[in-house]
C-alpha cells in the first residue's frame, strides 16, 4: 500500500455559545509513504484541526463527529482506524508512530523540566523494551568483568536490578517495576533505564544540531532562544522515530534565518530517516520549498491537491490562483483577495467560497462541488471543471 | 536577576522591617498611659508597689526615642514584661503555653495542606462534573464560615448531643492528673507525643478526642482558600501549550495533570502559603478561645479582654517577628523551585 | 453580542453567582426595611440597641411574640438579627470604601512614579503585613478601647496594605501599556493619566477581591465582637450576640440541643452574608476573566 495515512469523511463539529461550528466538513485526505505533504490555507480555515483529529487530540467543546483515518504503520498489517481504536492503544501510538510539533516552542515546553527530562520523558515511554535490554547487558557486562574487591560488593544489587529489568524485558506492565518505582530509595534501582534514556536524548539533541547537547540538556526551556527550542521539540517529537511526523507552523514564530535554519533541519531529518510529514503553513512560499504535495483548504473543506510543481505552475481552483496572486512581488501592487473570510458560524451554502469567487456560477451556491481528479494526481473540488476530462464525480 | 543577589538582598531588606515591626508595636504602646506601661519591664509582681520609680527607672514619661531604647534593650535581654492574667513573666508564659498550640498545629497543617491541594486538584481535573461542583460549592461554603461560630456549632453537636464525645479543652480532669504526676514524664509537653513515649494509651486516646474538634475548626477555613487557589491555577495550568505536548507524547491523562500541570500550579499556592499562615494564627486565637484550649491563642485572648498591655503586644511582637522570617523562607523556597527565578531570567 | 447579554449568559452559566446576588439583594432590603420588619418597642430609646423583655439569664426558645426566641438576658434574638444587618453593611462598607480609596491612592503613588517612593511605601505594607489581621485588630482596639467604631478604625489600619499592594501590582501591569505610551506623548498630566487611562483598566481584579473582603472583614469584626473587643453588650450586633450564647452551647441534659437558636440563628446570617459576598465576587471574577471563560 502506498498510503500512509487515508482521511475519510472527517467532520468536527465545535459546539459553542453562539451556536455550532462546523470546523470540519467531510475531509478527504491521502497523505502517501515518504512524502511531505503541505496543508496550506489561511488562518482559520481547520488546517490545526485536522492535524490534531489525526492524533485525536480534540477537546471539548470540540467534537470528532464521523470519520475515519486509516494509518498504516507498518505495510503489511492492516491499516488501523485511528479514530475507531482505544484510548491505550492511541496513546501507544502518540509520540511513537506519529509526532506533532507545534507553533509555539516555549509554550510547548513545560518551564520546570529541563530538556533532558523532556526528551527523556518520550523515550522512557515509548522505547522501554529497548531500554531494558541495554541495561540488562550493561549488567551482565559488569557481572563478567572482573572487578576489584569493592566494586564486588555492588554485585547483589547489580543482580537486583537485572531480575527487576528481566521482569519488565517479559511484561511491559508487569506490577514489580511499578511498585519499585514508587518507594523512595529503593527506586535507585530503575536509575539505569533514566541514564540510558538521558542518553538517547543527548544524541537526539545532537541530531538537530543543538551545539553543546550535554549542556543544553541540562538547561530549562526559558534559557534557550526560539530557535533552539524548536530544535528541542523536534528531537522530542524524532526521539522515537515516527513513521509520521505532523508540523503545525514550525517555523511561524520564529525569525526568518532562524526559519531557514529550521526547513533546511526537517529537510535533512525527513531524507535520512523514511518518514512522512505534513506540514502546516499558511506560507506559500515555504510550502514550495519543502512539500512535495501541497494540499489548499478553505473553510474547514479542501480546495484543492497537487503536486508542487503542479500547483504554482498550473492553480485551477480560484481561491489557490487568489492565494498565488496576493503574494506582493517586487515592483507588482499586492493583489488581495476580495471580501472576507467567513464566519465560522455562519458559512455560506454551498460552496464555501463562492461569495468570493470571480467565477462563480449559480450552481456554486446550492452544492458544495466534490473532489475529483482532474488530471493525474490532481485534485480540484470546483464546479467550473466538473464536466471536464472525464474525471469520476462524487 | 541573579539568585545569589536576590537572596542577598531580600535579608537585606528584612533589617528595616524588622525594625518597622518593633516601631509599630512601640506606637500602640504609646497609646497606654505610664503607669499601665510598667507592666512591659516588671518580672515580678512586688515591683509593682513602688510603681512611680519604675516609671523612672525606664524613662516612661522621657521623650520617645529614649523610651524606645530602654524598650527595646528590655527586648533583647528577654524581659517582655509581666502577664498579670497568668501572673508570670510573659517569656516563660508564653513557653508554657507553646506546646499547646504546637499540638494543634502539627495535626492541622498537613491538613490544610494536602488536603486543600488534593481536592483543588482533583476539582480543576474533573471541570464542571459532580465533584468539581460539589468541591467547589463545599469550598465556598468553607470559606464563608466565620470560625467562632463553627467551633460552637461543632460543640454542640459534638460534644453536647453526643455527649461528651468530643470534649473542649485539652484533657479531662482525671487525664490531667495523671499527666501531671510522678508516673508521667513530659518530654515534650505536647500530650499526645509524650503520651506514646510514655506508652499511656488511655491518655493518648483522651487527648487525641480533645483535639479532634479544634482541629477540625481550625483546619476548613484555611483548606477551603487552598482549595480554590489549587484549582483555579491547575485550570490555568492545564490551558497551556505544554499539557497539548504532554498530551500528544502519549502519556496517560493521570501523569499529564500530576507531573506536568501540578508542579506548576504548585508555584502560586506556595507564593500564598505566607497568607495562609496568617489565617491560621488568626484561626489559632479564635478556635483556642472557644475550646477554652489552653495555648498561645488562649492566652492572647485573656490578655486582650483583661486589656493586660504586656501580653497583647508581646505577641503581636513575636508574630511579626515570626511572619517576616516565614515570607523570607517562602520568599527563598520559591526561588528554589522556580527554575525561572533560580537561573536568571524573567522573575514571574 | 453586547456585553450586558455576555454578563447575563456568563450568569446563567453559573447559578451560584444568581444565588450570591438574591442574597445580598434579600440582606438589603432587610437593612433598608429594618424599622418595619423589627420595629422598636414603644418607648426605646436607641434602636440599635436590642430591647429587653426581662430579666432572667435563661435564654427562651421561639413563641409568638419572639420568633427566633431570646437568648441570654432577655434579649430579643430576630430583633438583633433584623438590625444587626444594617450593622454589618455599615462595617462591611465603611471599611472597605476606606481601605480602596487608601490603596487607590498609594498604590497609584508607589506603582505609577516607581523608585525610592515605591520602595518606602512597600517597606511600610511589608511592616503591616507582618501582622495577621485579627492579631494585629485586637491590639489597636486594646489599645483604643472597646468599640464598635474602634473595630472600624483597627480593621482600615490592618487591611490597608493589602490593597496598596494590590492595586500597585495592577498599576504595574498596565504601566507599559501602549495607550498609556500613548497618553504621556499627548501631554497628560500624571493625575489624568492614572485615572483616565490606568485604573479603569486595571482596576477590575482588586474590585473583585474588594467584594470577596467584604465577607471576610464582617467575619472579623464579628469576632472582634464575639471576643468582647467590639460592639458593646446589648449592641445590634450578630458576633456580640453569638458571645451570649457561648455559656447555652449544651442545655440540660436530655436536651442538649435546647438554646440552639442563640447560636444558630445569629450565626446562619453571618454565614449568608458573607456567602453572598463570596459568591458575588466569584460571579465577578469569572465575568471579568477572559481567559477562563469564552474559547
Amino acid at each position: 500500500m502506498n498510503e500512509l495515512l487515508t482521511i475519510r469523511n472527517l467532520t468536527v463539529k465545535f459546539y459553542t455559545y453562539d451556536g455550532v461550528v462546523q470546523a470540519l466538513d467531510n475531509l478527504d485526505l491521502d497523505i502517501k509513504q515518504k512524502e511531505t505533504f503541505g496543508l496550506v490555507g489561511e488562518t482559520g480555515c481547520g488546517k490545526t484541526l485536522t492535524a490534531l483529529s489525526i492524533l485525536r487530540l480534540i477537546s471539548p467543546p470540540g467534537r470528532i463527529e464521523s470519520g475515519s483515518i486509516y494509518f498504516n504503520a507498518d505495510s503489511g498489517d492492516k491499516p488501523i482506524d485511528l479514530l475507531a481504536i482505544g484510548e491505550e492503544e492511541i496513546r501507544a501510538i502518540r509520540g511513537s508512530k506519529i509526532s506533532m510539533i507545534f507553533q509555539e516552542p516555549s509554550s510547548a515546553l513545560n518551564p520546570v523540566y529541563t530538556i533532558g527530562d523532556q526528551v527523556s520523558e518520550v523515550i522512557l515511554l515509548h522505547r522501554r523494551q529497548e531500554l531494558v535490554n541495554k541495561a540488562i547487558e550493561a549488567i551482565n557486562a559488569s557481572l563478567a568483568r572482573r572487578n576489584s574487591f569493592v566494586n564486588t560488593l555492588a554485585n547483589p544489587i547489580r543482580l537486583a536490578e537485572r531480575s527487576l529489568y528481566q521482569k519488565i524485558a517479559q511484561n511491559p506492565h508487569s506490577l514489580w517495576p511499578r511498585i519499585v518505582g514508587r518507594i523512595p530509595l529503593v527506586r535507585r534501582l530503575l536509575q539505569r533505564l533514566k541514564n540510558e534514556a538521558k542518553k538517547m536524548a543527548i544524541s537526539m539533541l545532537k541530531e538537530v544540531e543543538i551545539p553543546d547537547s550535554e549542556r543544553v540538556a541540562r538547561q530549562y526551556p526559558h534559557q534557550l532562544s526560539g530557535g533552539m527550542e524548536q530544535r528541542a521539540v523536534i528531537a522530542m517529537a524524532l526521539a522515537c522515530s515516527p513513521r509520521f511526523l505532523i508540523a503545525d507552523e514550525p517555523t511561524t514564530s520564529l525569525d526568518v534565518t532562524i526559519q531557514d535554519q529550521i526547513l533546511e533541519l526537517l529537510r535533512r531529518l525527513k531524507s535520512e530517516r523514511e518518514s512522512s510529514v505534513l506540514y502546516i503553513t499558511h506560507d506559500l512560499g515555504v510550502a514550495a520549498q519543502i512539500c512535495d504535495r501541497i494540499g489548499v483548504m478553505y473553510a474547514g473543506s479542501l480546495c484543492e491537491i497537487a503536486r508542487v510543481d503542479d500547483l504554482y505552475a498550473n492553480p485551477l481552483h480560484p481561491y489557490t490562483k487568489a492565494l498565488l496572486a496576493a503574494v506582493p512581488k517586487p515592483g507588482e501592487e499586492p493583489h488581495a483577495i476580495g471580501g472576507i473570510v467567513p464566519d465560522p458560524l455562519n458559512l455560506p451554502s454551498g460552496c464555501r467560497f463562492h461569495p468570493r469567487c470571480s467565477r462563480a456560477i449559480g450552481i456554486c451556491r446550492e452544492h458544495i462541488p466534490p473532489m475529483h481528479e482532474l488530471a493525474p494526481e490532481h485534485f480540484i473540488a470546483c464546479h467550473n471543471y466538473q464536466g471536464e476530462t472525464g474525471g469520476s464525480s462524487c | 536577576m541573579e539568585l545569589r543577589a536576590y537572596i542577598v538582598r531580600r535579608l537585606l531588606l528584612i533589617i528595616p522591617v524588622l525594625f518597622g515591626v518593633t516601631l509599630l508595636i512601640f506606637a500602640l504602646l504609646q497609646l497606654f498611659s505610664p503607669v499601665e506601661r510598667v507592666a512591659l519591664y516588671v518580672t515580678n509582681p512586688r515591683q509593682f508597689a513602688s510603681v512611680p520609680d519604675m516609671i523612672a527607672k525606664y524613662g516612661l514619661d522621657q521623650p520617645v526615642w529614649v523610651q524606645y531604647g530602654h524598650w527595646i534593650s528590655q527586648i533583647f535581654q528577654g524581659n517582655l514584661g509581666w502577664s498579670k492574667v497568668v501572673s508570670q513573666p510573659v517569656t516563660s508564659a508564653m513557653l508554657n503555653f507553646l506546646p499547646a498550640t504546637l499540638e494543634l498545629a502539627i495535626f492541622a497543617t498537613p491538613l490544610i495542606i494536602f488536603g486543600g491541594i488534593f481536592l483543588g486538584s482533583k476539582a480543576a481535573a474533573h471541570k464542571d462534573k459532580a465533584i468539581d461542583h460539589a468541591t467547589r460549592l463545599g469550598a465556598i461554603v468553607g470559606y464563608s464560615l466565620p470560625t467562632f461560630w463553627l467551633g460552637l456549632m461543632l460543640l454542640m453537636v459534638f460534644y453536647g448531643l453526643f455527649t461528651g464525645l468530643f470534649p473542649p479543652e485539652r484533657l479531662s480532669t482525671e487525664m490531667n492528673i495523671v499527666v501531671h504526676s510522678e508516673a508521667f514524664t513530659q518530654y515534650t509537653k505536647l500530650h499526645f507525643l509524650d503520651a506514646i513515649l510514655n506508652g499511656n494509651g488511655r491518655v493518648l486516646l483522651d487527648s487525641l478526642r480533645h483535639l479532634v474538634l479544634p482541629v477540625i475548626t481550625l483546619t476548613i477555613v484555611s483548606m477551603a482558600f487552598i482549595m480554590r487557589l489549587m484549582r483555579s491555577s491547575m485550570l490555568e495550568a492545564l490551558g497551556k501549550g505544554y499539557i497539548l505536548t504532554a498530551r500528544a507524547k502519549g502519556l496517560d491523562e493521570s501523569t499529564v495533570v500530576s507531573k506536568h500541570a501540578r508542579r506548576n500550579a504548585l508555584i502560586p499556592v506556595l507564593t500564598v502559603s505566607g497568607y495562609i499562615f496568617a489565617g491560621l494564627v488568626n484561626g489559632v486565637v479564635i478556635t483556642e478561645t472557644i475550646f477554652n484550649y489552653k495555648g498561645l491563642g488562649w492566652w492572647f485572648w485573656q490578655s486582650a479582654v483583661n486589656l493586660d498591655v504586656s501580653g497583647v503586644l508581646a505577641f503581636a511582637l513575636f508574630n511579626g517577628v515570626l511572619f517576616v522570617i516565614t515570607n523570607l523562607v517562602v520568599d527563598l523556597l520559591y526561588a528554589r523551585i522556580d527554575p525561572r527565578v533560580r537561573l536568571g531570567g524573567k522573575v514571574t | 453580542m453586547t456585553s450586558l447579554r455576555y454578563m447575563l449568559y456568563q450568569l446563567r452559566k453559573n447559578p451560584l453567582s444568581i444565588i450570591g446576588i438574591v442574597i445580598i439583594l434579600t440582606f438589603i432590603i432587610i437593612a433598608i426595611f429594618a424599622p418595619i420588619i423589627a420595629p422598636p418597642p414603644e418607648g426605646h430609646i436607641d434602636p440599635y440597641m436590642i430591647p429587653r423583655y426581662g430579666y432572667s439569664p435563661i435564654p427562651k426558645p421561639p413563641s409568638e411574640g419572639h420568633i427566633f426566641g431570646t437568648t441570654e438576658g432577655q434579649y430579643d434574638v430576630f430583633y438583633g438579627v433584623i438590625w444587626g444587618t444594617r450593622s454589618a453593611f455599615r462595617v462591611g462598607l465603611i471599611v472597605i470604601g476606606t481601605v480602596l480609596a487608601i490603596g487607590i491612592v498609594l498604590g497609584s503613588i508607589a506603582g505609577y512614579f516607581g523608585g525610592v517612593i515605591d520602595e518606602i511605601i512597600m517597606r511600610i505594607t511589608d511592616i503591616f503585613l507582618a501582622f495577621p489581621i485579627l492579631i494585629l485588630a485586637m491590639a489597636i482596639t486594646v489599645a483604643l478601647g472597646p468599640s464598635l467604631d474602634n473595630v472600624i478604625i483597627a480593621l482600615i489600619i490592618a487591611s490597608w496594605p493589602a490593597y496598596a499592594r494590590l492595586i500597585r501590582g495592577d498599576i504595574l501591569a498596565v504601566r507599559e501599556e501602549d495607550y498609556v505610551e500613548a497618553a504621556r506623548g499627548m501631554g497628560g498630566s500624571h493625575l489624568r493619566i492614572i485615572t483616565r487611562h490606568i485604573l479603569p483598566n486595571s482596576i477590575y481584579p482588586t474590585l473583585v477581591m474588594a467584594s470577596l473582603d467584604i465577607g471576610a472583614v464582617v467575619i472579623t469584626a464579628a469576632a472582634l465582637s464575639f471576643l468582647g473587643l467590639g460592639a458593646p453588650v446589648g449592641y445590634v450586633d450578630w458576633g456580640q450576640m453569638i458571645s451570649w450564647s457561648r455559656n447555652w452551647i449544651v442545655g440540660p441534659p436530655g436536651n442538649p440541643l435546647a438554646y440552639w437558636y442563640t447560636v444558630t440563628i445569629p450565626g446562619l446570617f453571618i454565614l449568608f452574608f458573607v456567602l453572598g459576598w463570596n459568591l458575588l465576587g466569584d460571579a465577578f471574577r469569572d465575568i471579568l476573566d477572559p481567559r477562563l471563560s469564552r474559547k
